[in-house]
């Protein structure tokens, strides 16, 4: 070796001092492999790991436009202003400094001075143990805090609570993430903020996307509303150390399809130094905003349907719209009421809203187009007229001859009254007067197994699968009801059962929805179209022309089995109840829904809700379709605590018909993707 | 280096040039990572260019390089006249340093000198080694005299005393390694040195038995807290006695966290650079404080290197200093006589010693002690020091011939 054939040959102490520094040189040599070759991932990964906070961002929540693109729920930025702590270390420590104890000293710093006599007593800081200086420093921080914090609220002349728990306990767990002092500037404030230009550099302006429904209350129960969520899902990042607010759809299509609107949430990691403070950020997985929903919905047509339902009702209605295709199941509009403010989930709700949307009473959450029972009362003399074609005992001899009502109908011991006067009916006449005698006696002579039947061909007590999930199944008397019922409750169907089934009391509980989809089938010729409310699913930036948008086809749920004469027949006298509007003995209950030009066709309903014997309730119908000749829409109108269909509901239906005449004119109704299915 | 050249050309050309460029490698090495060390806290601050570690430290640097070439214009010999007297200075000087020194970190070591903090720790070393290397250049048989050796031990311990109160456990430890290479390669029979070398070992062995392991009752010797806890770290032990309550333990296990952050953050700085680093100043231990910004820039600074520069960069580091210890070796074995020889000697032994402690207590190979690492930490007396040292080895290399 070069070193030692330098060394004399017999200087053993300098070979030995020789391969003594050899060796030690070595064993460093071999020591720092270990640590950076060997172990290299290993302290790679402590250095990450303290060094890195993970954060989650929820993606941007996709949009919910109407069917021509109008916006029904969109993002808005909300104008936060958030405190970057770590921007104010340097104060942290001035007001530490400030604020400790001191002493008095006499130690100066350079020996000679104190042999000159320059001895002088000055004030150090005192000695402070450790839990001292942690107390100390933690009101240093605060006092730094509080006075930016104020300095904010004088520029915004608002007062800013700060609270020094809150301001501690997010110091001790979120040190790295800015803390939010104010959020949701209003404009003035806004404007405040960005004039003053001598605001501390710790606080920031930061706008963060907060869901928004432009119009309100419109259409809330279908759009359905959001609550804060903590959850990841399946295919995201879970384990991240700390997660922004994200929201979760927990009613209506922001709840069915979540999980589409949500997209997929990012994470970021912040770079924080020993003291925990934050000293860059970087995006570790962007995040995938969630997709646009496009719905079926109008929006005009669904401003109309509830304007109306106010204007023409009061403000304190309670009760249902429906405007469908006829030959699709495309939902136009649909309306409940009493309603929410779907804005008022966001960012959180106040306790007294939440006390007002869970009233037991008033129920503002529920949807009462799809999710509420109702008797549909003389709207089902449709079906009971049906079975009676079909049984043939209502037929071409008896459909003009006279049928004597003495304005009631006696069974047994029960007596049913009938809102009709007495008098000679005909088929149409006592369609359009609604008579309970004619129809309980048709339908009794049917019998009941054909009324069963032609409720069933209806699919009465089966949910109509909205994606909404607001669906009720209703309750129908099938045979395996009654079956049910016998076991549980001991029920025998009698004579009285099936005269209240005839004029849609009793045993029967609807969803305004199962009244569309049965007018539809009526106007349509027969086809039980499946409701749609939604249309297809697009990328968020993609506009509306997507590769590959997710198209939700038109289905159908069968056909209900009626001779097209019979269905003709109904949708003749139905046109009847509406078409007349002079009083006399041609004159339907649906007159004044009339609107010239869009032959409405309609049969009302005023259901009676008992209690103790008495009537407590009358929930009233409005069930129709136009035009007569070529059926396109389905108006259902249901209001509960009403006077009669005919009164209130009617002129409901009479602005919602006028609405769609309007947007007809307008030319860019009814239909994008008309798809003939008769 | 023949002897026919003129002579002019014949002194340059006798200068040892490996050993200079490696002194000077090093030298810019550690003002470049110095730079890298501070520049967190410094560009916080805002320091004016004067005020800047780097930029002292490059004055200590050419200070020191002053210090080396005056150093070698005169012989060695004429050095080592003084050196009974410049060690009983540096023995005074370290007196007086409790009375006048300036305290840090509950230990008082420095002398404020207004420019910077004179350690005379450092000072004594050299003070030592020249007063040693004339002691033992004395004749063989004169070496062999028990009395001699005993005298030679006392010149070793009374500094390492003195320094060991200051407290400075480090400074004083490298004295030991120092004398006894000195006298091993100065000649003093190897029975004796075995025969102390293996005492010493067994006291050690005691004193750290009785220090981490045995009960408060039994503790005869007692370390400063922080040794205590340093040499606790070290071996990982618990800091919490047996019988200790479970808050006591829990508090225990805190302290030790604390305790043990130091060694675990430049054991994460060497480990996370790999085989590459990743570059000067992109250091992310440093940047952002894990590695202690008040010991990155001094005992630390290796951890710097290591993290920045990888693998790569710390084995560079290594053979610059393999280079001036072999080269000094190589000096010593040509050396006129015996007393240049123990110069060398001297200088090559607490060079490494520095080198082996320091860089051995960034990776966890060594307990920590405030030792600095020769021409690359931070350091006024440190730097300056260190290039006397190696001024005076090549001194002995200069003036290797007889004249």
């Amino acid at each position: 070796m070069i070193v030692f054939d330098q060394l004399k040959k017999n200087d053993l102490p300098l070979r030995v001092l020789t391969l003594g520094v050899l060796a030690g040189l070595l064993i460093l040599l071999g020591g720092l492999w270990w640590v950076q070759i060997i172990s290299y991932h290993h302290h790679a990964d402590n250095e990450r790991s303290q060094s890195y906070r993970t954060v989650r961002i929820p993606a941007i929540r996709g949009k919910i436009l109407d069917r021509n693109g109008q916006v029904l729920a969109e993002n808005r930025p909300s104008y936060d202003i958030n405190l970057y702590i770590e921007e104010l270390r340097p104060q942290f420590e001035e007001e530490f400094r400030r604020i400790r104890p001191l002493r008095q000293s006499t130690n100066p710093p350079v020996f000679w001075k104190r042999w000159l006599g320059a001895e002088t007593p000055k004030a150090v800081p005192a000695r402070l143990t450790v839990q001292q200086r942690a107390t100390l420093n933690a009101q240093a921080r605060f006092n730094v805090a509080q006075r930016v914090v104020g300095e904010v609220g004088q520029t915004l002349s608002v007062t800013i609570p700060f609270v020094e728990k809150e301001f501690s306990t997010h110091y001790a767990n979120l040190r790295a993430l800015p803390m939010p002092i104010v959020e949701n500037l209003d404009s003035p404030q806004l404007a405040r903020f960005l004039e003053n230009a001598a605001l501390p550099p710790s606080v920031d302006l930061e706008t963060e996307p907060l869901r928004y429904y432009p119009n309100g209350q419109l259409a809330a129960h279908l759009l359905g509303h959001l609550v804060k969520d903590v959850s990841s899902k399946a295919d995201e990042v879970s384990s991240v150390n700390y997660r922004l607010t994200d929201y979760r759809g927990n009613l209506g299509l922001e709840r069915a399809f979540d999980e589409e609107l949500r997209g997929k949430a990012g994470v970021k990691s912040v770079l924080v130094n020993n003291l925990g403070y934050r000293e860059s950020e970087n995006i570790w997985f962007p995040t995938e905003p969630g997709k646009n929903l496009i719905l079926t919905i109008d929006l005009p047509l669904q401003k109309a349907a509830e304007e109306a339902l106010y204007k023409e009702v009061g403000p304190d209605v309670a009760g249902a719209i429906i405007v469908m295709d006829a030959n699709n199941g495309d939902i136009f509009a649909l309306a409940s009421a009493p309603t929410f403010d779907p804005n008022d989930y966001i960012p959180g709700i106040s306790t007294a809203k939440m006390a007002e949307y869970n009233d037991p009473k008033t129920k503002p959450t529920r949807n009462r187009a799809t999710q509420e029972n109702y008797r549909p009362g003389s709207v089902f003399k449709v079906v009971t007229a049906l079975a009676g074609l079909q049984k043939g005992v209502i037929n071409e001899r008896n459909l003009h001859e006279p049928f004597y009502n003495p304005g009631f109908f006696k069974l047994g011991r029960m007596t049913i009254d009938d809102e009709a006067a007495k008098g000679d009916y005909t088929f149409e006449r006592a369609f359009i007067k609604s008579s309970n005698t004619y129809f309980i006696h048709y339908g009794l002579e049917a019998g009941f197994a054909a009324v069963q039947k032609a409720g069933m061909e209806f699919q009465f007590g089966q949910a109509m699968s909205l994606p909404t999930r607001q669906n009720t199944a209703g309750n129908f008397p099938t045979p395996a009801w009654i079956e049910k019922m016998k076991v549980e409750q001991g029920l025998r169907w009698q004579e009285g059962d099936t005269a209240n089934l005839c004029i849609g009391q009793g045993y029967l509980d609807v969803t305004p929805l199962q009244i569309a989809v049965m007018i539809a089938a009526i106007a349509n010729g027969g086809t039980m179209v499946q409701p749609r409310v939604v249309d297809r699913i697009v990328l968020q930036d993609g506009a509306a022309e997507d590769a590959e948008p997710r198209v939700f086809p038109y289905e159908t749920r069968g056909r209900a089995e009626f001779a097209p004469e019979h269905l003709a027949l109904i949708r003749k006298v139905m046109r009847a109840d509406v078409a007349v509007s002079a009083a006399g003995p041609d004159q339907g209950t649906g007159y004044r829904a009339e609107v010239p030009g869009m032959n409405i066709c309609a049969k009302t309903g005023t259901a009676e809700n008992k209690a103790g014997g008495r009537v407590v309730r009358k929930d009233v119908w409005f069930a129709s379709f136009a035009p007569y000749e070529a059926p396109k829409y389905v108006v259902i109108v249901m209001v509960e605590n009403g006077v009669f269909g005919g009164t209130t509901a009617a002129p409901v239906a009479k602005k919602i018909y006028q609405a769609i005449q309007k947007r007809e004119q307008s030319g860019d109704f009814p239909a994008r993707r008309q798809v003939a299915q008769r | 280096m023949t002897m026919q050249t003129p002579a002019h050309k014949e002194k340059f050309g006798r200068a040892e040039w490996l050993l200079l460029l490696a002194t000077l490698c090093l030298v810019v090495v550690g003002v470049a990572f110095i730079s890298s060390a501070r520049s967190p806290a410094e560009a916080a601050e805002d320091y004016p260019v004067y005020k800047q570690f780097y930029f002292k430290q490059l004055l200590f640097c050419l200070l020191g390089l002053t210090g080396a070439v005056v150093i070698n214009l005169l012989d060695y010999h004429s050095w080592a006249r003084w050196s009974l007297v410049l060690y009983w200075a540096c023995i005074g000087i370290l007196l007086l340093v409790p009375l006048i020194g300036v305290s840090a970190g509950g230990a008082t070591r420095w002398i404020n000198l207004g420019l910077f903090n004179f350690q005379p720790s450092e000072l004594a070393k050299l003070a030592f080694i020249f007063m040693l290397a004339s002691f033992l250049a004395r004749p063989d048989q004169e070496l062999r005299l028990v009395a001699n050796f005993w005298k030679a031990i006392g010149m070793m311990l009374l500094p390492f005393a003195i320094i060991l109160k200051e407290p400075d456990l480090g400074s004083a430890l490298i004295f030991i390694p120092v004398g006894l290479v000195m006298m091993f390669v100065g000649g003093i029979p190897l029975s004796f040195l075995a025969k102390l070398v293996g005492g010493a070992s067994l006291l050690i062995a005691l004193v750290l038995v009785d220090v981490l392991f045995a009960p408060k009752a039994l503790q005869f010797i007692q370390l400063e807290t922080y040794q205590k806890q340093r040499l606790l770290v070290y071996f990982g032990l618990d800091f919490a006695p047996p019988n200790a309550t479970e808050a006591e333990r829990r508090a225990a296990r805190q302290l030790q966290e604390e305790k043990s952050y130091q060694v675990r953050q430049a054991l994460i700085s060497v480990g996370s650079g790999g085989l590459r680093g990743k570059g000067w100043r992109q250091g992310s231990q440093t940047a952002l404080g894990y590695l202690p910004p008040g010991a990155a820039h001094n005992d630390f600074i290796f951890s710097v290197i290591a993290e920045e520069k990888g693998f790569i960069g710390s084995t560079t580091v290594l053979v610059l200093y393999g280079v001036i210890l072999f080269a000094g070796i190589r000096i010593a074995s040509q050396a006129r006589d015996r007393l240049g020889k123990l110069l060398a000697v001297g200088v090559v032994t607490l060079l490494f010693s520095h080198v082996f402690i320091n860089i051995g207590m960034n990776i966890r190979l060594m307990p920590v002690t405030g030792v600095p690492l020769p021409l690359l930490s931070y350091g006024g007396t440190s730097v300056i020091v260190s290039l006397i040292a190696i001024g005076i080895l090549h001194n002995v290399h200069l003036y290797r011939r007889a004249y």
